[in-house]
């Protein structure tokens, strides 16, 4: 499986704060990344791929805490493995739930700005923990805390020193619609103030509110990265899916289906599905097709252009 | 990095909460009050003989029960608790030296040994053997001092073997019950390597001992719990630099 690459216009400009060159990490005959190279700068980009895809492994190397078994991962221009300082830098909220039961949400917050060297630790806590929204807990026992309510004080001890790189794995789990809402917020912030956020996910919805910036991994291998709406202009293979609505769809698929770069037309209830595999030369034809049948255009919407289409498709393929 | 006179103080706090927070350190205060609830026996009905006390308590339960199942829980579970729970990710991914978290860990652990089984040695010796004099004060010294070389050893030693194998309880207690007890008994040979010996060597230096119990001089026996405690340490920081999370392919 080859990647779809498409470069970041400003990534040319600045250094990548991660770079993975031909990373691989396998245990024993179990290859769980292979051969993987990208490299990001600042921005939100979702790390997306099927349970046991390699997503975790891929963090987990990217946290300092696995060498890659082959080629070289990269962190702000160093290796992250066995290297303590580089923490200083970097914020992780692994998956696991587990957080220190019996710390305050405060206290917990407090304790990972002390082990950053922080000399107002107070309230850089209390900051961190207004950001994610858990002033009303704070002074509860995480043991206490639902679930959402760990991830978002696992958010806010990581986030407590404002690190370059934040890395999250599925750290949307648990939360609710309106804390996840929040939680995108905050993550969309934290990148326009030119901050490196790659989180994990599996809900897709959540990844496309957030950004376009993608990663696809794929049985440990990188099936494409970059904007998901760019990738899916490059699925050449796979015809684009396009609904109209008209005046008079029954006229107008009749001059479509005269078309070469039309291949199916449909007609459905109050609407027209039409499959081209060439979205540019139809996005020209449409207009004068409509002027040939005497239709007036009311809607023209592509149909596929979802992260879940493109996400379905790499999987799939 | 963050300096040790930092991180340090906040992984002991830590510690201490997480090991007071668990059921099992109610069980070993329970363990602790042993002693002196056996000194409370021999003094409500008979005389106060110190040579006494000491063969049939402060041995058999102070150093050989109470002294090295603390240690062992103490010991193992500083990052025993850590890595079961899954929250050492939270302390490594700090720029902190890993021998700060390593000697932090350590610390607390000792701190809490030291309180449960020295504050036993000095209750059960203040009700039975203190009161029969000078003699009585040299054992109590002599065993507080056991508690205090054994404690170091046991910990540190407990606490590196939790950071090589989730068996490390099961390994620390046969250590201390097949290794020190049984085998010992067998092979003279193996007090060179026996923590218990250590103690009693140690506690040779304030009361004298029968020779069958302390079969190494206080000097041998500090020189080897120094080595035993240096090497320990340096272990588990190596360990703990080389930690990596294990296998996982998401």
């Amino acid at each position: 499986m080859t990647a779809q690459t498409i470069p970041a216009a400003d990534q040319a400009v600045a250094p990548p704060v991660i770079e993975l060159a031909n990373a691989a990490r396998w245990y024993g005959n179990v290859v769980a990344v292979n051969d993987v190279s990208f490299s990001l700068g600042a921005g939100v980009t979702g790390l997306l791929g099927p349970n046991g895809a390699g997503k975790t492994t891929l963090l987990h190397m990217l946290a300092g805490f696995l060498a890659p078994s082959a080629g070289t991962v990269h962190v702000l221009g160093r290796s992250p493995h066995r290297d303590p300082s580089v923490y200083r830098q970097i914020g992780l909220v692994p998956e696991r739930e587990s957080a220190y039961a019996f710390l305050t949400g405060y206290e917990y917050v407090r304790f990972n700005a002390r082990l950053q060297g922080m000399r107002n630790a107070d309230s850089a806590a209390r900051a961190a923990i207004e950001r994610v929204g858990l002033e009303d807990a704070a002074d509860r026992a995480i043991g206490t805390y639902s679930k959402g309510m760990r991830q978002r004080a696992k958010v806010a001890g990581a986030l407590v020193h404002d690190p370059q790189v934040l890395l999250l794995d599925e750290p949307f789990n648990g939360m609710d619609p309106r804390q996840r809402l929040s939680m995108m917020d905050l993550l969309g912030e934290m990148a326009a103030a030119g901050r490196t956020i790659l989180f994990s996910s599996h809900i897709l919805e959540e990844v496309e509110r957030i950004g376009t910036e993608i990663l696809v991994l794929v049985s440990g291998r990188l099936a494409a990265s970059g904007d998901f709406r760019a990738i899916r202009a490059l699925m050449t293979d796979r015809p684009h899916s396009i609904t109209i609505r008209s005046s008079d769809d029954r006229r107008l698929a009749t001059t479509l289906m005269a078309d070469p770069a039309v291949f199916a037309v449909e007609l459905k209830e109050n609407a027209l599905s039409v499959q081209t595999a060439h979205l540019s030369a139809f996005r020209r034809i449409i207009a004068v097709a409509g002027r040939t049948a005497g239709v007036r255009l009311m809607e023209v919407v592509p149909a596929d252009e979802s992260l879940e289409s493109v996400f379905d498709y790499l999987v799939r393929r | 990095m963050t300096g040790p006179l930092v991180a340090f103080p906040e992984i002991v706090r830590l510690t201490l909460r997480q090991q007071l927070g668990r059921r099992r350190t109610l069980l070993l205060v329970l363990l602790a009050a042993l002693p002196p609830l056996l000194a409370l026996v021999y003094r409500a009905f008979g005389e106060v003989d110190v040579s006494g006390f000491t063969d049939s308590v402060f041995e058999p339960v102070s150093l050989t029960i109470v002294l090295p199942l603390a240690t062992v829980l103490f010991g193992t579970g500083a990052f025993g608790a850590e890595n079961d729970e899954g929250t050492i990710l939270y302390l490594l991914a700090k720029p902190i030296s890993r021998w700060v978290i390593v000697a932090a860990k350590a610390f607390a652990a000792v701190a809490l040994s030291l309180v449960l089984t020295v504050a036993s040695v000095l209750v059960a010796g203040a009700i039975e053997v203190v009161p029969a004099g000078s003699d009585g004060v040299s054992a109590t010294e002599a065993y507080v001092g056991a508690m205090v070389v054994g404690s170091l050893c046991y910990v540190t030693l407990f606490l590196t073997l939790s950071l090589f194998t989730r068996r490390a309880l099961v390994l620390g207690i046969g250590y201390s019950l097949v290794w020190e007890g049984a085998l010992s008994s067998l092979l003279p040979g193996i007090a060179n390597l026996s923590v218990r010996q250590y103690a009693l060597g140690a506690a040779d230096s304030f009361y004298q001992l029968h020779t069958e119990a302390a079969r190494l001089s206080p000097t041998t026996a500090l020189t080897l719990s120094a080595i035993l405690i240096v090497v320990a340490l340096a272990l588990a920081t190596w360990r703990l630099m080389r930690f990596e999370l294990s296998g996982s392919t998401d």
